[in-house]
């Protein structure tokens, strides 16, 4: 039977499309009983997911400042990286190796040890002065298949100048968000378990 | 992942609960107007935000919205008798107006102004378009009344449908604002669906299956933006407004009406999904009013003389594997209504959100979270009025349009996320 046929409309409770009048009770796995809040109880109780390992790079020194203020906070894995040059590199004469990346006690980090088994890169910017740094994040997450994402932080700023920090980072992410709130940046990180 | 206190924080709406006062701060839908056709029809039953309630329309078609009950002894008003200005309860004669104010004790002397004292919690109903709204907060803080487009177009271009959806509503509304399932579960329906096929932007859906996102606050609430790849190095953008607390839109297909929803929460499990279809320039032709009401599109098919879908979790959704496995159905259940709410009510009455696994590209669900979270606080802490309130939040549009590749939808669209009479929606 055609699935839009009006005729499937014509089956009331007691029957079943294409398939004639039920030959069996509902069964106790049904959706009615299946979607109860007392079968929810008997969920298996289990850590249905392995820790992630994310790793969240600050691009510019008001990006740094936001996210300094949550490191000491209670994360899963998730290392924090602040790009330590003032001005941006060129994507062309960069290797992964080579980006200035710091942890946030000062000491350098690699991008590309820092990469190894990543499984999300959250890439924070408050300036838009760091298109080639994030070209060079971006294009060795492209190479190993880790997802990028990108944070704008917006407070504060101009339509011109978000502008200019959004279009310094979107071609490099899969996702975008544009945050007017600076306390947008732990509540997408705890809901994301980095 | 939402942290157990947050969850309850956005699902929990009864009277004194923070986002249960955050929904009092707006006027939301209540009942469609047809429930009410016509002066001194009967009354009807209705529950919102936890609040049990009687709707009716008097002598004088002015709607009245207030506490089921008889202050007397406690009848349902249902049985009541809608009657010269007002609804009698049939037990002892006791008589309410449309403010809830009771007009008549027959047992006590007229004179003695008894029935003055008596009053039931009552709220305003207007109605606009096909919907009749109701502010179930305080008077003084009372917003402008709505003026969302496809309830403001004229009547021939409108049409709206709502169902009883048994889950809570965040879930649901949840489910509007994630743009990624469509190229799955709804994959089927793209093709044959009278009100969303033959639309160029479904074969950019069907070609691409790995949208980019962009999420973007705005004054009202979201804007969730579906970037997948169309000719020449060119984006296919489909933009969905969420504005708050509940309030979608489905980014349109071609020439198509556009569509979307309003999440109403009855209790803390369960809500009614409030559909609509318009068409900003045009009325709706014969065929696609028919399709709307037979259950395409947005809509669905009811249970007889009810709000409950034909499809419903007593029968397993009329699940047809066979269909699923031909390709005409992606998960098996008929209708895009449908194929959503069935998902949704599967994840138990209200979802334990400790237990999810978001990714990156459910950031439009993370911020809206946020976002109501922030909102709600501010209300309950600062006494800060929540955003979507104003008429300016409420003039949005849905879009899709193909941009070049520099081009953000934010700036090249801001025209088409705007509602404008008598302007085309942006649609490919």
């Amino acid at each position: 039977m055609p699935h839009d046929s009006d005729d499937m409309f014509e089956a009331d409770n007691a029957t079943r499309a294409g398939r004639g009048p039920i030959d069996h009770p509902t069964m106790l796995s049904s959706c009615a009983r299946a979607a109860t809040a007392a079968e929810a109880r008997y969920r298996v109780n289990y850590p249905n997911s392995r820790t992630r390992t994310s790793r969240i790079v600050a691009l510019d020194a008001t990006a740094a400042e936001a996210m300094f203020r949550i490191t000491e906070d209670p994360w899963n894995n998730a290392h924090f990286l602040a790009l330590s040059s003032a001005g941006d590199v060129d994507p062309a004469k960069t290797a992964a190796p080579d980006l200035p990346l710091s942890h946030p006690d000062g000491a350098a980090a690699d991008l590309g040890v820092e990469l190894d088994g990543a499984d999300l890169v959250v890439l924070i910017a408050g300036e838009g002065r760091s298109a080639g740094a994030a070209e060079v994040i971006a294009r060795e997450c492209f190479g190993r298949n880790i997802m990028c994402a990108g944070l704008v932080l917006a407070e504060g700023k101009s339509e011109a100048a978000l502008d200019r920090v959004v279009n310094s980072i979107r071609a490099f992410t899969r996702v975008l968000v544009v945050a007017r709130d600076g306390d947008y940046v732990p509540a997408m990180l705890t809901a994301l378990r980095a | 992942m939402l942290k157990k206190e947050i969850n309850e924080l956005l699902t929990q709406t009864d009277a004194g609960t923070p986002m249960g006062e955050m929904f009092r701060q707006y006027w939301i839908p209540a009942l469609l107007a047809r429930e009410l056709p016509e002066d001194d029809c009967p009354p009807v039953r209705v529950k919102l935000l936890g609040e049990r309630l009687i709707a009716f329309r008097d002598s004088k078609g002015r709607y009245g919205l207030m506490d089921e009950f008889c202050a007397h002894r406690g009848v349902s008003l249902w049985f009541g008798r809608n009657e010269e200005g007002g609804l009698r309860c049939p037990y002892h004669g006791w008589k309410y107006d449309y403010t809830g104010q009771c007009i008549e004790v027959p047992s006590e002397p007229e004179e003695s102004g008894f029935c003055e004292k008596i009053k039931l919690r009552a709220y305003p109903l207007i109605k606009i378009g096909d919907v009749l709204w109701t502010h179930m907060g305080d008077k003084e803080n009372r917003p402008p009344e709505p003026v969302w487009e496809f309830a403001t177009v004229p009547a021939e271009q409108t049409y709206t449908s709502k169902r009883w959806q048994e889950c809570n509503w965040l879930q649901a509304m949840e489910g509007g604002i994630d743009s990624s399932h469509v190229s799955f579960l709804h994959s089927g329906a793209l093709k044959t669906d009278p009100l969303f096929k033959g639309a160029k932007g479904n074969q950019y859906n069907q070609q691409d299956k790995k949208p980019v996102f962009e999420v973007v606050e705005s004054d009202g609430g979201l804007h969730i933006g579906a970037r997948r790849m169309a000719e020449e190095g060119h984006y296919y953008w489909r933009i969905t407004p969420w504005i708050m607390p509940s309030f979608t839109m489905v980014p349109p297909r071609g020439d198509h009406p556009m569509h979307g929803h309003f999440w109403i929460p009855i209790d803390d499990e369960n809500c009614w999904a409030w559909s609509f279809d318009y068409h900003p320039v045009r009325a709706l032709t014969p065929e696609e009013r028919q399709a709307m009401m037979d259950g395409y599109g947005v809509h669905n098919k009811y249970v007889p003389g009810t709000f409950r879908p034909l499809q419903n979790k007593d029968n397993d959704y009329l699940m047809d594997r066979e269909a699923q496995k031909r390709g005409e159905t992606y998960s098996g259940v008929w209708g895009i209504a449908m194929q959503d709410a069935s998902l949704q009510e599967s994840m138990g009455p209200i979802i334990d959100r400790t237990k999810e696994n978001l990714v990156s590209t459910d950031n439009g669900i993370i911020m809206a979270r946020h976002r109501l979270r922030k909102a709600c606080e501010a209300l309950r802490d600062k006494g800060v009025l929540p955003p979507g309130r104003e008429p300016e939040h409420q003039k949005v549009r849905s879009a899709a349009r193909v941009l070049p590749p520099d081009e953000a939808f934010k700036e090249a669209m801001k025209e088409d996320l705007t509602a404008r009479p008598g302007v085309k929606q942006t649609s490919v």
